[in-house]
């Protein structure tokens, strides 16, 4: 499978995959333009790791801001996560913040709402 | 300019308590360059880190949707710039105003949906938000911002104000004042 290895910008996250471990993380912030185009090949990694595989899928996320487009792709990451994690898949997720900002904490806790599997929302001190 | 106008601008920029303003065509560069100038200004400013994210949010929503009703040609080229400005209130509090050039027409679609969004509270919002998360995306619906304009209203701290400005028959300018 095609690994992901992406470095962050200013206004996309990196993107790292590990298909043997089924790890994807996540950390940055992500405002591209044009978020379908961006994250094509990570939903493309997704699909195929779901379909392909029987191994777990562990998202580890530090992601910041993020505008509408990227959080309807992450929501369709996680549809998908729910989906496998429904029929039998171990499937996790820890999202790091930074204590000081509440408003990544919101908008994790916003993503759980929809989710049943294992979804750690984890401060973190940085004064 | 002439050089003698300039104190009246800055006049304007004085009494508006105004942080920054931007008036011409946006790139996507320009968007996030800008974007990285106004939080280091806002972090330098000391304001609270959750400010500073909703500012920034709808900064970028406000512009990416100009960018992307721009790019579907809705309006002649001449009219493809937009109007920014954020300003930090004798009250505290920090304020965004956007505009640009739109059909008559699609602005009207605008200013109902603003409206709309205007009479719902929190958990209302919430509720419209979740819910046009899952709406297929409709690439020639009349406003192509219904999400953002919901997180946006979300954010702000009182309902954004809207205003549809006729230029000559077919145009309009269309602004959104919202305040964080």
């Amino acid at each position: 499978m095609n690994e992901l290895n992406i470095i962050a910008t200013n206004s996309t996250p990196m993107i790292r995959t590990d298909g043997a471990s089924g790890t994807l993380q996540l950390a940055g912030d992500s405002y591209p333009e044009h978020a379908f185009e961006f994250f094509a090949p990570l939903l493309a990694w997704v699909k195929q790791h779901l379909a392909q595989t029987d191994a777990p899928l562990r998202l580890e996320l530090a992601l910041l801001y993020l505008n509408t487009s990227s959080v309807r792709i992450l929501m369709d990451i996680l549809d998908q996560a729910e989906e496998a994690f429904q029929a039998g898949r171990d499937v996790s997720l820890t999202w790091r913040y930074d204590s000081d900002n509440e408003r990544v904490a919101e908008l994790a806790e916003e993503f759980r709402e929809d989710c049943s599997f294992p979804f750690t929302i984890e401060a973190c001190e940085t004064r | 300019m002439k050089p003698q106008d300039l104190l009246a601008l800055r006049e304007t920029f004085d009494r508006n308590a105004i942080l920054m303003s931007f008036n011409g065509p946006f790139s996507a560069t320009l968007i996030e360059e800008i974007g990285l100038a106004l939080r280091r200004h806002l972090e330098a400013l000391e304001a609270a880190p959750s400010s500073i994210t909703d500012v920034f949010a709808i900064y970028i929503e406000l512009t990416q949707n100009i960018r992307h009703y721009t790019s579907r040609n809705a309006v002649p080229d001449v009219h493809t710039g937009a109007t920014l400005v954020i300003s930090h209130r004798a009250d505290g509090r920090y304020e965004v105003c956007a505009g640009n050039v739109v059909q008559y027409a699609d602005g009207e679609a605008l200013l109902a949906r603003v409206e709309a969004l205007a009479g719902l509270d929190k958990a209302a919002l919430k509720a419209a938000y979740k819910a046009q998360l899952r709406a297929p995306i409709e690439p020639d619906a009349a406003s192509g911002a219904g999400l953002g304009l919901i997180d946006i209203a979300r954010r702000a701290s009182q309902p954004p104000a809207a205003f549809l400005q006729r230029m000559d028959p077919a145009l309009g300018f269309f602004s959104l004042q919202v305040v964080i």
